[in-house]
């Protein structure tokens, strides 16, 4: 089964083709506010190079978010595109948990993604047996607040864009108890969403190219009203 | 905020002078607030903005799009925010992923979205003077570029 998958939820853009359990081949450009210019380009490269035909593809992954809004908007248009036009399934993956399945080691992985404002996208995971698993799903938190919610792990593995801008602060409150991603593992990658996707898919949980959709994880306007009205009260 | 720099300018050729100076001051990650009532002249001072930033481009009132993007020096962002309802309006066009971005934002009617903006902003006000084009410009702001920009205009 040949899975074509993308991430653009950040930055970087980035897309793969895997085989039964092979990488096949994996593109990745960390440029601003290029996805609309450059994927659709980098999936024809990379499918001309390997030989491979769009309807050799059987499976579609894509990650969902959260992350910046344009480049979430951008990796689900394109995926829906191609899935359309041979009917294929499309599996969407949390970008927080694909960033985490970077970093197999036993401890609590903890990736970080700005979300502006002293903000960042992220979740709690673990691995047991092999598998990958979610203490607590993809959230968006203060950064001070969610430091302090993770100081009763003894040791925590950071990675993403955020782990880097807020490294110093990470590394003061947590010294040797924090460790942090490498360059191979701390960016999106697209062959992270495609294993994960698969797994998913052999669960039953996929979708078709109408009924996928990204997964902001925005205030809601109400959350947004009830923390103006605490500032307001000087809370 | 920092402490307001208060600036008289006289018609068309002083407005145009004035914008370019402030956009060759401008770089990227910077962000300008434009204030000011209808028939201001908003639009027309970021034209010259764009001049100073050098944008070749007609630059024209992105009031119906919300957003016009230029290529010059740096990618030149150019908002007009009158015709938002909600604040919800800006997070369906992913607004921030232009203010935290890599270039100019040059917002019109931004005191609207106040709230959304990054701390450090350049903030301009523009009110009419006594004479028929006449302009009182009134520059305040937070942060190295709000302070570059005073020092070069004082």
């Amino acid at each position: 089964m040949k899975v074509l998958s993308l991430d653009t939820s950040t930055l970087m853009s980035t897309c793969a083709i895997i085989e039964d359990g092979n990488l096949l081949g994996e593109y990745s450009l960390n440029r601003d506010m290029s996805h609309s210019e450059r994927l659709v380009p980098m999936i024809k490269s990379m499918l001309a190079e390997l030989d491979v035909k769009l309807e050799d593809i059987d499976l579609y992954t894509v990650a969902i978010g959260p992350g910046s809004f344009t480049g979430l908007r951008i990796g689900a248009a394109t995926i829906k595109g191609f899935a359309h036009v041979f009917n294929k399934p499309v599996v969407g993956v949390s970008t927080i948990e694909g960033l985490a399945y970077n970093m197999p080691y036993n401890e609590i992985v903890v990736p970080l993604l700005d979300a502006r404002r002293n903000r960042v996208f992220t979740g709690i995971y673990s691995w047991e047996k092999e598998e990958l698993t979610s203490i607590e799903k993809p959230f968006v938190e203060d950064i001070d607040i969610l430091l302090e919610k993770l100081e009763s792990y003894p040791s925590i593995c950071f990675t993403g864009d955020g782990a880097k801008i807020y490294r110093e602060k990470i590394s003061e409150r947590f010294g040797d108890r924090a460790r942090f991603a490498k360059l191979g593992q701390e960016y999106c990658r697209a062959v992270s969403i495609a294993e994960l996707g698969v797994k998913k898919y052999k669960n039953g949980d996929f979708q078709d190219f109408y009924s996928l959709v990204p997964e902001y994880l925005r205030m809601s306007q109400a959350e947004r009203q009830k923390e103006e009205r605490a500032e307001k009260n000087g809370n | 905020m920092g402490d307001d720099l208060i600036i008289k300018i006289d018609g068309l050729e002083e407005t145009k002078k004035f914008g370019i100076k402030i956009g060759s001051l401008l770089s990227p990650k910077d962000i300008l607030c434009l204030n000011g009532e209808l028939g201001a002249g908003k639009t027309t001072m970021t034209k010259s903005i764009g001049l100073g930033l050098g944008v070749d481009d007609y630059i024209t009132s992105p009031t119906f799009a919300l957003i016009n993007e230029y290529e010059g020096k740096y990618p030149v962002y150019h908002f007009d925010v009158y015709r938002l309802e909600a604040v919800d309006d800006l997070f369906d066009l992913g607004f921030d992923d232009y203010f935290f971005g890599n270039g100019v934002c040059i917002i019109e009617w931004a005191e609207k979205i106040e709230k959304l903006l990054p701390e450090e902003r350049v903030i301009i006000n523009i009110s009419k003077g006594q004479k028929e084009n006449e302009r009182i410009v009134e520059i305040d702001g937070f942060g190295k570029s709000y302070e570059r920009i005073v020092k070069e205009l004082k």
